[in-house]
């Protein structure tokens, strides 16, 4: 049951993720983002399989509700059409496909060769008290540098985006 | 928890909220008193550090922070380049209109994850020190917001810089995901039992490809002269010093504490970045018209100089890169300031405005020449003996391993080739046409102050290099070779 849920749900999460950067159909951002959405969601999936319910709930909350809000917000203030009329650049496409295949080649056989998880023990580390404990004793320091981090990601937003310089 | 090890960050971040709240009751004329006070309690800080010691190493945060020798030697570089970066804002900040408080304060947060990298002893403080030094520089490039070029840099650094970083995590989730540890201790044991586990492997390259887009080395460096061009001249001094520095003890405690044995498989693949490093830098600057954008290629091929001491794999070719580290930071930090001296009203920094600079104003004329000189090796300078170290290490290697010999032909091809650009820059101030009305050069008393002590470390350093020397090879000691 498990194994199937997780080919269904890393299948989902291939194609959408696939559907995000090229999707034949059309070059609506739009429909680049909403497939970004189940993208997400279908990822929250991979983590309720690893046991990591909380990082799933966060990914759900966060990242398909309000990162994606915002990048809609973003899409919808800027001109699309402009955005859909550009040709496709051939050249960036080839590049692009050429080095996602040699990662990707690289990766494949690493993973099949090197024996992926061979000894190791399961441990269940997701749930939301484990997290918050080792967030708040192993973890607090680079915990607290996220505290700083934050701050400046709001001093930055301020600055760059306050309509009047003054 | 052992707090009081980290004292020194926690000052520099105190002082960085101290600015900020200080920035709210300051009238706007005096805000670049900000500056002043921040380069006074950096100067201050660094002076305490010097009553700690890193030997015996000291372990914090579950062993996740290391205070050692190597850890308080970056720390104090970090410190140093922070005081000139900031006498260098100073001069640079009347070209902002709106945020210089906020400017000193984003400067002393990255500084904060600058000094917090040097003691990473574990993925999760690698990856969020790197981060908060990265994601700091995004704003600090695009500062000037109101300037294409300013903001063209920013996006350019924050896409590519978000990739890098994406590279990073996913290297750390794949060695996390085969060793099942993120500490450095814990993984120098179990990564010399799984030398070819090729998951592992992978996973290590991802993290060097992410390290080796901070210090700007091949194929990780497109994204250096754009940004060194378009951003202010004192984030990119910062950026060309204190990036680079992080980069660089990142990837050293990470090649030569963490994964030793595999490192040691690795020789070809850090001779291969360091050549082809050294030579696009060096060719790509050749034909450059602008001096910040020179200068970036010439940070790109600086990388390239520091990547052989990476590639000697030795404890000399470690001082080497340490020693080299200082001599650069001077160089590169007395070039910018100038920049920004001369070129005050003119839009572009284009080499030509340094014409016949030495009738306007001897005396940077003499400091631009000494560090032009300095950063193509010369002797007696400090940049000929940081040079000399390394390839010195180099050599060492090649009597075991000849294709070291190799490395150093390319080196010195590289150098022959920096002895062009940079003797063009000197033959500009001395010899070039003048093509506009000259601009009286005002330099406040912190600039000439900073100058001085450039250009006398740049020719202390070359002359009597013992006392550096020393402390570099003390600190090389707890990297454990």
């Amino acid at each position: 049951m498990e194994a199937l849920l997780f080919y269904i749900f890393s299948a989902l999460t291939l194609v959408c993720g696939f559907l995000v950067v090229a999707n034949p159909l059309t070059r609506n951002p739009v429909t680049s983002a909403m497939f970004l959405v189940l993208t997400i969601i279908s990822m929250a999936g991979l983590f309720v399989l690893l046991n990591a319910f909380f990082l799933a709930a966060v990914q759900i909350m966060v990242y398909a509700g309000a990162v994606i809000v915002l990048f809609l917000f973003v899409i919808m203030l800027l001109d699309i059409h402009e955005v859909e009329k550009q040709p496709v650049n051939y050249f960036s496409v080839t590049v692009g496909m050429l080095a996602l295949l040699s990662i990707g080649g690289v990766l494949i056989k690493a993973i099949v060769t090197s024996g992926v998880g061979d000894g190791l023990e399961a441990v269940t580390v997701g749930s939301t008290k484990k997290l918050g404990l080792s967030l708040f004793t192993d973890y607090v320091l680079p915990f607290e540098i996220m505290g700083v981090l934050l701050l400046v990601g709001m001093i930055g937003v301020i600055l760059l985006s306050k309509k009047t310089l003054r | 928890m052992n707090i009081a090890a980290s004292i020194l960050e926690i000052a520099v971040i105190g002082l960085g909220i101290a600015v900020m709240l200080a920035d709210l009751w300051l009238p706007r004329e005096k805000k670049i008193w900000l500056g002043y006070a921040a380069a006074a309690g950096l100067a201050l800080i660094l002076f305490g550090s010097f009553s700690m010691s890193g030997n015996p190493a000291t372990l914090a945060f579950g062993d996740m922070y290391i205070l050692d020798a190597f850890a308080l030697f970056f720390k104090r570089f970090f410190l140093i380049a922070a005081i000139l970066v900031m006498i260098v804002s100073i001069e640079y900040s009347p070209k902002f209109q709106t945020g210089k408080g906020e400017y000193f304060t984003l400067v002393l947060f990255a500084l904060a994850g600058m000094m917090f990298s040097a003691s990473a002893n574990h993925f999760a403080l690698l990856f969020v020190s790197m981060e908060l030094m990265t994601i700091t520089f995004y704003v600090l490039t695009s500062f000037l917001r109101n300037q294409l070029l300013s903001l063209e840099a920013g996006i350019k650094y924050l896409i590519l810089g978000a990739l890098s970083s994406g590279f990073l995590v996913y290297g750390i989730a794949l060695v996390y995901g085969t060793t099942s540890t993120m500490d450095f201790a814990t993984l120098r044991e179990k990564s010399a039992l799984m030398t070819d586990n090729p998951l592992l492997l992978v996973g290590l390259l991802m993290i060097i490809g992410g390290l080796g887009f901070k210090i700007a080395a091949f194929p990780f460096q497109f994204w250096a002269p754009d940004v060194y061009q378009g951003s202010p001249s004192s984030t990119t001094a910062f950026l060309a010093v204190g990036s680079k520095a992080a980069g660089f003890a990142l990837l050293m405690r990470l090649l030569f504490v963490a994964v030793p044995e595999i490192t040691l498989q690795w020789e070809k693949l850090l001779m291969v970045i360091a050549g082809i490093t050294i030579l696009y830098g060096n060719l790509c600057a050749l034909p450059q018209r602008n001096l910040k954008r020179l200068l970036g290629y010439s940070s790109i091929a600086n990388a390239g100089y520091l990547m052989m001491g990476i590639a000697a794999m030795s404890a000399s070719g470690s001082t080497a890169i340490l020693y080299y580290l200082y001599s650069y930071m001077f160089t590169v930090i007395a070039a910018f300031l100038i920049i920004i001296l001369v070129m005050k009203h003119t839009g572009a920094e284009d080499i030509v405005h340094l014409a016949k600079l030495h009738e306007r104003a001897p005396g940077l004329a003499g400091v631009m020449t000494l560090s032009m000189v300095s950063l193509a090796g010369i002797p007696p300078l400090a940049g000929f003996f940081g040079k000399f170290l390394l390839f010195e290490a180099v050599i060492e290697q090649a009597t075991v391993q000849s294709s070291y010999y190799l490395l150093a032909a390319v080196a010195i091809v590289g150098v022959v080739i920096s002895l062009y650009y940079y003797f063009g820059v000197i033959r500009t101030i001395y010899w070039g046409k003048q093509q506009m009305i000259p601009e009286d050069i005002q330099i406040s008393p912190a600039s000439k102050a900073a100058l001085w002590v450039c250009s006398v470390v740049i020719i202390y350093l070359g002359i009597m290099p013992e006392r550096l020397m020393q402390a570099a090879t003390a600190a090389v000691e707890s990297l454990k070779f």
